[in-house]
C-alpha cells in the first residue's frame, strides 16, 4: 500500500501514513483553507488500510501494532470534526478486533490540547496513550 | 475627517484599549496567516509557562473564521472586516466585526443565543453532538461558536448594527480570563 505523505505548512499538518514502515502520524498545525479537501485523502487512506489490518489479524503475532500518533500543536474546529472522523474509524477497527493504538501528544502546559484528547477518548470510548512533549 | 486625523484617532483609541493587535481590512487566507503568525509569537513571548498563549490563539482563530464564514462579500467597503485583540491585567478581549446579510442574522442569532444559555457542561455535550454529526451544507455547524464559548470560559457578547435594508455590521466579543 502506497504511503500517504503530506508536507506540513504554516496552516496544515505534516502527515505520514505508511503501512510498510508502520508509521502513522499527523503533526503540526491544522487550519487548512479547506479542511474537507485536506482530510479527504487521509480518511480514504485509513479506510483502505483496513484490509491490510484484517490480513495482519490472521497472522500470528509478530506484526507491530499500528500506533496512530496525533501530535498537533493546534487545530481549528473544522479540523476537529475530521480528526474525530479519523478516530471513529480507528475505534471501528478496534471493535472489529484489529490491534490499533492511539497516541495523543500535547505540549507541556498545553492543558487544552490534553483535555481535547481526553474528550475525544471519552467521546468514542477508546483508550488513548497520552504523551507530553 | 482627514486621513491623518483618522489614523491618529485610531491610534489613540487602540492604545487606550491596550490593543495587542488591531487589523481592519480584507480577511483573506494570506492576510490572516501573516496576522496569526505574528500574534502567535507575541502571545508566546507574553505567556511563557501558562499555556494561555495557545488558548488565546485558538479562540482568536475561531473568531477570525467566524468572520470569514459570515462575511457578506459586497462592494469594496463591505469586504472590510475588523479584528481587535487587547490584554488587561485580568483578561484578553477579542472583538471582530464584519458585514453580514440581514437574512443570515436570525439563524446566527439563534445559535448565539443557544450557546449563551448553556452551562460549561452543556456546552461540552453540545460540542460532542456537533462534532459527531454528519457534515451538512453548513460545514461547520456552529462548532466554532461552541468552541469559542468553551475555551474562553466566558459568555460571548454580540451585536448586529443595521446598516442598510439588506446588510448589518456583526460584532462579536469574547473574553478569556487570565489564569492566576
Amino acid at each position: 500500500m502506497e504511503p500517504l505523505i503530506i508536507r506540513g505548512t504554516e496552516n496544515s499538518p505534516e502527515v505520514r501514513l505508511d503501512a510498510t514502515s508502520n508509521r502513522f502520524i499527523i503533526t503540526g498545525k491544522s487550519r487548512p483553507e479547506n479542511a474537507d479537501k485536506f482530510y479527504a485523502p487521509l480518511i480514504s487512506w485509513i479506510e483502505r488500510f483496513e484490509p491490510i489490518l484484517s490480513g495482519r489479524k490472521q497472522d500470528s503475532d509478530g506484526n507491530p501494532i499500528p500506533v496512530f500518533k496525533f501530535k498537533l500543536e493546534y487545530f481549528n474546529s473544522t479540523s476537529a470534526k475530521h480528526i474525530a472522523e479519523i478516530i471513529i474509524i480507528l475505534k471501528d477497527f478496534v471493535e472489529k478486533g484489529y490491534k490499533v493504538k492511539i497516541e495523543w501528544h500535547s505540549a507541556k502546559f498545553d492543558d487544552d490540547m490534553l483535555d481535547t484528547g481526553k474528550e475525544f477518548s471519552n467521546m468514542v470510548d477508546l483508550k488513548f496513550d497520552f504523551i507530553e512533549y | 475627517m482627514t486621513y491623518i486625523s483618522a489614523a491618529f484617532e485610531a491610534h489613540q483609541l487602540m492604545s487606550e484599549k491596550r490593543s495587542l493587535m488591531s487589523f481592519t481590512g480584507h480577511f483573506d487566507h494570506l492576510a490572516i496567516t501573516l496576522l496569526l503568525t505574528n500574534i502567535k509569537s507575541k502571545l508566546s513571548a507574553i505567556e511563557i509557562t501558562t499555556g494561555m498563549d495557545k488558548r488565546v490563539y485558538s479562540v482568536l482563530v475561531e473568531c477570525i473564521e467566524n468572520v470569514c464564514k459570515h462575511s457578506f462579500h459586497g462592494n469594496e467597503k463591505e469586504n472590510i472586516a475588523t479584528l481587535l485583540l487587547s490584554k488587561s491585567e485580568t483578561k484578553y478581549t477579542i472583538v471582530t466585526g464584519n458585514h453580514i446579510m440581514n437574512d443570515e442574522i436570525p439563524a446566527l442569532k439563534e445559535k448565539l443565543e443557544t450557546v449563551a444559555k448553556l452551562s460549561p457542561v452543556e456546552l461540552k455535550q453540545m460540542y460532542r453532538v456537533q462534532i459527531l454529526s454528519k457534515p451538512t451544507n453548513d460545514n461547520n455547524a456552529g462548532l466554532g461558536i461552541i468552541d469559542i464559548a468553551i475555551k474562553s470560559g466566558n459568555k460571548i457578547k454580540y451585536e448586529f448594527k443595521k446598516l442598510t435594508k439588506n446588510t448589518s455590521f456583526y460584532l462579536l466579543q469574547t473574553e478569556i480570563s487570565i489564569k492566576k
